[in-house]
């Protein structure tokens, strides 16, 4: 089991904005698909130290990233 | 290393590992830093891999940021020491050097001597990422005298006030009165005053600060890089937290960054008049690319 950041793709594909991309302290783990529009996590590269929630929420009042339990399938 | 060198051809990329094509396809090597920098981290493969620092390390983040922001990856070499920094400056697609604990900045020297004699016609960057320890500390007299002699490289300090690898010992760089693990009386006298003594000693370019914002850390990184390749000594002093020997709690980071920036890492840019001209130079020669880019897609 590991705690890992989820993003919610609907809501965050509304704002056109990679903030959290940038804030992460891990490589190639928060990416941002150009495409769709919105910030995805590579679940098995994830550490889970939610800077990227206080970027979204605190920061700027967005609320798209929770933090939850992955287990693997 | 050069662009050739790491460039596979067509017909043996297929056998090559996975991550290594991704890395030349999708990677900066060969690209502007508007197509593949820190403005659009994320967005591209970039050449740190996966590390093994602590979850939320601040130090792990600016190390992201200074690969994303090298105006040459393809034509750098990384030197390090022990302390944490290491165990992600190691794992990017750059070459990278182990000094002895302390020695990098000596080993530094040697090697921006030797490449100049050896590829006069190249630019090749040579930057040292060291912690307080290895720079300030241990590796004290030779970060001095490699400033001393004007060695023409970049020394990044990653500032994180602790001896955190080895379970939180006070460094010189900690603040007065610091109570860590291994210090828990508080530290008793003032933390180093970094930044003077890279003046004193003669750094032509040196910047103090809290990387909160991505564009200015960046700009700094670069401009440090491009006044070493012509003028002297640059040094970078950036604050980059230990969220595990202070105790902070990892979603707390980026605040705790933010509010350092008002305390004790305020931003600090000097800049000797020689250094002063290159950037004003080299800035304005990619302020022209960009515009020539521009009206050519349009």
């Amino acid at each position: 089991m590991y705690y890992v950041a989820k993003v919610d793709a609907d809501k965050c594909a509304e704002y056109k904005c990679t903030t959290c991309t940038l804030y992460c302290p891990e490589a190639n783990t928060l990416m941002f698909d150009s495409v769709a529009n919105n910030a995805w996590v590579d679940e098995d590269r994830c550490k889970g130290c939610a800077i990227c929630v206080y970027v979204c929420s605190d920061m700027l009042n967005r609320d798209c990233i929770t933090m939850t339990m992955s287990t693997p399938d | 290393m050069s662009l050739k060198y790491i460039t596979p051809s067509e017909r043996f990329k297929r056998y090559l590992p996975k991550d290594y094509v991704e890395l030349i396809d999708y990677g900066p090597f060969g690209k502007t830093q508007d197509e593949a920098g820190p403005g659009n981290m994320g967005q591209f493969k970039e050449l740190v891999e996966e590390h093994p620092m602590c979850s939320g390390c601040w130090m792990a983040y600016y190390i992201r940021l200074i690969f994303a922001s090298l105006p040459k990856p393809e034509e750098t070499v990384t030197i390090g020491t022990a302390g944490c920094g290491r165990l992600a400056i190691s794992q990017a697609a750059v070459p990278f050097i182990y000094g002895n604990y302390g020695d990098q900045n000596a080993m530094a020297s040697g090697l921006t001597r030797a490449f100049r004699l050896r590829f006069p016609d190249k630019t090749k960057d040579v930057i040292t990422i060291a912690g307080d320890g290895g720079t300030m500390d241990i590796g004290f007299s030779m970060t001095m005298h490699s400033w001393i002699r004007g060695e023409k490289f970049t020394t990044i300090m990653l500032d994180n006030e602790v001896y955190g690898n080895t379970g939180g010992q006070s460094s010189g760089m900690s603040p007065k009165g610091a109570v860590l693990k291994m210090a828990p009386l508080g530290k008793d006298f003032e933390k180093m005053p970094a930044t003077d003594l890279a003046k004193a000693a003669g750094c032509v370019y040196i910047v103090r600060m809290s990387p909160t914002n991505i564009k200015k850390a960046a700009k700094v990184i670069r401009r440090a890089i491009f006044v070493a390749r012509e003028v002297g000594p640059t040094f970078i002093q950036a604050y980059t937290s230990c969220n595990i020997e202070y105790s902070i709690p990892t979603e707390d980071v980026f605040a705790d960054a933010k509010a350092q920036e008002k305390d004790r890492f305020t931003f600090d840019e000097y800049m000797t008049d020689a250094a002063k001209e290159v950037i004003e130079r080299v800035e304005a020669e990619e302020k022209a690319a960009k515009k020539a880019k521009k009206a050519m897609e349009a």
